[in-house]
């Protein structure tokens, strides 16, 4: 649990309001902060896989430089919602959304959107550890290149910066030059981390990022969020409820695509408002 | 736990039978494993018997001619005098041109089935591929000298030989009378009979790229193109390698197409647009007239060097991407 969520509820800085969910009024109701100036905000957010709606008016505000959890049980759409933060799910022809996600005010689903400045402000880890088939110097430096043209020295310092930033660099100070692939599991997850803030992001979106891990590596990762909060907006995708209250300062339950609850973290595991909240987290369902 | 039925599931298996049934089984394994080594060895058993009799039908050619048949551009029946050159030559030139026409085209036709088609495309697009495979070289032969040829001598060699004609070197390349038929024909045909064979090879092994891979890449903001050349194809470089080098290999051993179209010439020359022939070519050609034993010797020795020329480029390959490898995991 993080020390300054319990300052956060007496913060001026946000407006806690039990507000009916408008798209779905009658089916339940879910406690949506309203932060004044929010990195995200989402707007009555449906998605569809094809014929299949993953989504159901989701509505709510992401506050900056904190960390915000999803937790749910599969394919209650967490997932789904991360992967509509930058898009990658355009991939799919069969995929769409409706509704606004508003990135510093911008709606990022906009058609006239650059999808790769999108994802230049919004990163992305995944939950398998995905190294490019290159050097572990050129994983992080593909990305920078993408975007900008470095001296080398730069390009050297940037990656240097970037894996001390991932708490990586003293691992690999030596191997910079062996394929990526090689490093073990939590490294390659790491490597994968500093790869996503080398370009300076703004947000850094986490699906699931040690659930291949094993415990010591998990434990590195979790205190890696918690130092990289300072500096980015984090939202994070698991399934296990304690890495959600060790690591945030928000956390929203999902479930069959709607929103059940969202508040801080402390409130949502020691004293939800909602008997479905109290249910998952002491483990009656999902 | 106390069972009623008939069955009592809890007695133990008669010892008897689970002997009988190891037995068995042992029996089978040995047979299995046998039956399996022999397939295996079967392998080595066909090629050393092929190398072998090559050789031995090779011999009177290369105790006459010795080193000299590989060097020597002299191909005289009448004489008596064989040298390998000008097939090996037509050989190598018509594969380079094939391999050089081939390999973008099926990377740019797995490039589209894999990352750019429509749903609804991709299968159709696939389809005409596969089916560009099932043509017999024979009517990729037929279809060269009855329809390209002409073709090709009317509109496409007058242009080149025009545009290209006077520039420095590579202007050599294309001199010389609008025929339709030689060397350059030959390498097109031979682009069009491997360019299945790579680019399915090239889809299947892009197709295998993790999808969490390529998410990653295009998560950082990548461009398709970007996430193709950085990432996807890096990641088969083995797949690519060895579809081309299966390309390469049909395309020197390819015999009908070639035989129809390249004109059948024992010379070597600078232009590309002029008749040749390679060690396949010949040897579909002269096998029927080569009544005298230094004539046919001399055809068994040429295909003892197309063995060799493909085993050679093959074993290259393999050494290439083994370097590949061992540098990526040192390298610092």
């Amino acid at each position: 649990m993080n020390r300054d969520s319990i300052d956060m509820l007496n913060d001026s800085t946000f407006v806690e309001n039990a507000m009916v969910n408008e798209h779905d009024s009658s089916a339940h109701t879910a406690t949506v902060r309203n932060f004044q100036s929010p990195k995200l905000r989402v707007e009555n957010l449906d998605f569809h896989y094809g014929k299949f709606q993953a989504l159901h008016g989701i509505s709510m505000d992401i506050p900056e430089k904190k960390v915000t959890a999803f937790i749910g049980p599969s394919g209650c759409g967490k997932s789904t919602l991360l992967r509509i933060f930058n898009r990658i799910y355009e991939l799919y022809p069969d995929q769409r959304s409706s509704g606004r996600v508003l990135l510093d005010g911008d709606n990022i689903l906009s058609r006239d959107q650059d999808l790769n400045r999108l994802r230049a402000k919004v990163g992305m880890v995944f939950q398998k550890p995905t190294p490019f088939p290159m050097s572990v110097y050129d994983n992080i430096a593909f990305g920078l290149r993408l975007y900008e043209r470095l001296s080398r020295t730069r390009m050297n310092d940037r990656v240097e910066w970037a894996l001390k930033k991932a708490a990586l660099w003293d691992e690999v100070k030596d191997k910079l030059h062996q394929i990526g692939t090689q490093l073990s599991g939590g490294q390659q997850q790491r490597l994968c981390i500093a790869r996503g803030i080398a370009v300076k992001p703004e947000v850094l979106l986490f699906d699931e990022p040690a659930s291949e891990l094993d415990p010591i590596s998990t434990l590195k990762i979790e205190e890696l969020v918690s130092e990289l909060k300072d500096d980015y907006t984090i939202v994070i995708v698991t399934h296990n409820m304690q890495q959600a209250a060790r690591v945030s300062d928000y956390t929203a339950l999902m479930y069959l695509g709607k929103l059940v609850e969202y508040s801080d973290t402390n409130t949502l595991f020691t004293n939800p408002g909602k008997k479905q909240t109290e249910d998952y987290i002491t483990g009656r369902y999902g | 736990m106390k069972l009623t039925g008939e069955l009592d599931l809890n007695s133990p298996v008669s010892s008897h039978s689970v002997a009988l049934n190891l037995r068995k089984g042992e029996r089978l394994d040995v047979l299995f494993r046998g039956s399996a080594l022999f397939s295996a060895l079967l392998v080595f058993v066909i090629i050393v018997a092929i190398v072998v009799s090559l050789v031995i039908g090779a011999w009177p050619a290369l105790q006459k001619f010795g080193f000299g048949f590989l060097t020597s551009s002299q191909w005289n029946p009448v004489t008596q005098q064989f040298g390998a050159l000008v097939a090996i030559f037509g050989t190598l030139v018509t594969s380079a041109i094939a391999l050089l026409i081939a390999i973008p085209v099926s990377f740019g036709i797995a490039l589209f089935i894999t990352q750019l088609a429509p749903t609804w495309l991709k299968h159709p697009v696939g389809v005409a591929v596969e089916l560009l495979a099932a043509i017999p070289s024979i009517i990729y032969g037929m279809w060269g000298l009855f329809v390209f040829v002409p073709l090709f001598a009317d509109y496409a060699q007058p242009w080149i030989t025009d545009h290209l004609g006077d520039w420095p070197v590579l202007g050599m390349l294309f001199q010389g009378p609008p025929m339709g038929i030689g060397m350059f024909t030959a390498g097109l045909i031979l682009a069009i009979m491997i360019l299945p064979f790579i680019a399915a090879i090239m889809r299947d092994v892009f197709e295998v790229v993790p999808v969490t891979l390529k998410e990653s890449a295009y998560a950082l903001g990548a461009t398709t193109w970007e996430v193709t050349w950085h990432i996807v194809l890096p990641y088969t470089r083995v797949g690519v390698a060895g579809g081309i080098m299966l390309g390469l290999g049909r395309a020197l051993g390819e015999t009908m197409a070639v035989t129809f179209v390249i004109g059948n010439a024992h010379k070597i020359s600078g232009s590309l647009f002029m008749p040749g022939s390679t060690i396949s070519s010949t040897l579909a050609n002269e096998f029927t007239e080569a009544v005298e034993k230094l004539y046919s010797s001399s055809l068994i020795a040429l295909g003892l060097i197309l063995f060799l020329i493909t085993f050679v480029i093959l074993a290259l390959a393999k050494l290439m991407l083994m370097h590949l490898a061992a540098r990526e995991g040192t390298r610092s």
